[in-house]
């Protein structure tokens, strides 16, 4: 048990779309420094409970709060203690990437936001990009000036969706060393998803698996792979896939099946 | 001695964090200094697309002066034809297409701008950060201001050197006037705007067509009464009709008509209550059912 500051707290998040249950009765806490990995294969329900903690889709049960404040009730605070970047997002079109770096910087109440945006390009190594077109960004470029623009405001809590996701290994080892090092400085909690495993155990302490909406494993990579019999996360990512698949085949199977 | 050392180490890096995060607090702006950087940040943000964006300039420069020319030659054409009250309509043909601009630029300005962040999949960013709905309306709106000064300042030249029509002559009744028109075009856009967050960017043709459904029914060229009789009693219910009447009662040389104003102000804060409740509605609905999956 860390004795560091709750960042995260969500507590018995439930989600219903029109035909299923996306998220069913997840509980996920997450202290100061901590590097977590929220993973599942497709249709697990990682980006609904994202998106939940960010505040933009409103949980059916369960409560979300961030560093002390309760998203449901004041959700512009929270926001304020959160950042946010997806390796799919595009950069803002027809601006540089200086002055998207601003906006977002003054959006997170920095009056100067020049000396964290040249702190931010530095630390990625992307000084160089800071007069360059969004539109004129290799994909991933874009990764990492998201990343930079999610931490400007230095959050308490880093959420990441698929940051590595197209990135050479080198690219990818900057976005990993650059997040471990925000976490040291800062204390920044950092949750992130990704279907590349190995990255993974190379950046989260901790992973949580979702399976079908419920969390099915929490602990350390190590840990939750030999819960499962295996040696790597990936088999275990496998597995559950593998499950998946056979859960849909019998509900088609009984969705066919004639009365 | 290990394990008491451990614990003032733990308690020595957990205090480190608060009091980095205390810094961290400390350089941000609060309160309304904040709100005026966010929308002056998203007013920037906009005058860099229409800058970098020249075909974005046909709403500000050429659509405003091809209107003065179309409703000005009509004008002209309806003058010279000696008839009764025929410099009289062309006179309101000139003043309504200057003032209907106020609405038109007020409520493009900010329905273009929200479809804005859909075009360029800003949105999701958008909506995970601290701005408010009324923070990022008003810096679309600040600059939507800008634009809207000088597409006015264009058809009152234009008025002026192709018509000899001389729209500040009209006086200071034109102020509560631009004030209604002001507001009923921002009304229109937030109704455009929970739209577009409930169905999504197909909705993006209302952004202009909306505008040709309140024009005529507006009277901004006529009297109600030239109206189809059962149209009557909805035109009669839009704030605009009663400021175009009271500009029509300008160019008439009759002087402020203070009634009809008084209930343009009415039904105009109804509208942007109606308005407000909408996009309000549509907002919450988004965050129901996840519509924000949409721009991911």
């Amino acid at each position: 048990m860390s004795s560091a500051p709750v960042v995260l707290e969500a507590r018995g998040l439930v989600k219903d779309y029109r035909r299923s249950r996306a998220v069913d009765g997840v509980d996920i806490v997450v202290h100061a420094g901590e590097r977590v990995g929220l993973l599942g294969p497709n249709g697990a329900g990682k980006t609904t409970t994202l998106l939940m903690v960010l505040g933009v889709v409103s949980p059916d049960a369960g409560s979300v709060i961030i560093d002390g404040v309760p998203v449901a009730k004041d959700h512009r605070r929270a926001a304020a203690s959160i950042g946010f970047a997806a390796g799919y997002l595009p950069l803002t079109d027809r601006m540089r990437v200086r002055e998207y770096l601003t906006m977002y910087g003054q959006i997170y109440g920095l009056q100067d936001p020049r000396p964290q945006i040249a702190a931010g390009l530095e630390r990625f190594r992307v000084e160089h990009l800071a007069e360059a077109m969004g539109t004129e960004l290799s994909s991933g470029q874009r990764t990492l000036v998201g990343i930079v623009r999610a931490t400007l405001h230095r959050p308490r809590l880093l959420v990441l969706d698929e940051p590595t996701a197209s990135l050479d290994p080198d690219v990818a080892r900057r976005v990993r060393e650059g997040l471990s090092e925000i976490c040291a400085e800062d204390g920044t909690a950092i949750l992130v998803t990704s279907h590349d495993m190995s990255e993974v155990e190379r950046l989260c302490e901790r992973v949580i698996f979702l399976s079908k909406g419920r969390i099915v494993a929490d602990g350390k990579p190590s840990d939750v792979a030999a819960s499962y019999g295996h040696g790597a996360l990936e088999d275990v990512f496998l597995e559950l896939a593998d499950e998946r698949d056979a859960s849909r085949r019998l509900e088609v199977e009984q969705t066919d099946r004639p009365a | 001695m290990n394990e008491m050392a451990d614990i003032n180490g733990a308690a020595g890096a957990v205090d480190g964090i608060r009091a980095r995060a205390a810094a961290r607090d400390d350089a941000l702006l609060r309160g309304w200094r904040l709100s005026w950087l966010r929308m002056r940040a998203i007013a920037t943000r906009h005058a860099y697309v229409l800058l970098r964006s020249p075909h974005r300039l046909f709403d500000v420069v050429l659509w405003p002066v091809v209107d003065v020319l179309l409703f000005g030659s009509l004008a002209t054409f309806v003058a010279s034809g000696h008839t009764s009250g025929s410099s009289q309509a062309a006179a309101y043909l000139i003043a309504g297409i200057v003032l209907w601009h106020v609405v038109y630029q007020s409520q493009i300005a900010v329905s273009t701008g929200v479809l804005e962040e859909s075009w360029s999949r800003n949105m999701l960013n958008l909506m995970v950060s601290p701005i408010s709905a009324f923070e990022y309306v008003a810096g679309v709106a600040l600059f939507g201001l800008l634009k809207m000064a000088g597409a006015l300042g264009l058809v009152t030249v234009g008025a002026a050197i192709f018509f000899s029509f001389d729209v500040p002559s009209l006086g200071w009744g034109l102020v509560p006037i631009f004030a209604i028109l002001l507001f009923v075009g921002w009304a229109i856009a937030l109704f455009v705007v929970g739209v577009v967050f409930r169905y999504g960017a197909g909705a993006e043709a209302l952004a202009w067509g909306v505008l040709f459904v309140v024009m005529p029914l507006s009277g901004i060229f006529y009297p109600v009464t030239a109206l189809p009789g059962f149209l009557q009693p909805l035109a009669l219910s839009l704030p605009t009709t009663h400021a175009f009447i009271a500009l029509r009662a300008l160019v008439d040389g009759k002087g402020i008509e203070w009634n009809q104003l008084a209930l343009a102000a009415v039904l105009t804060v109804v509208l942007l209550a109606l308005s407000l409740w909408y996009v309000t509605t549509m907002i919450a609905v988004f965050r129901k059912r996840g519509y924000i999956t949409r721009y991911s």
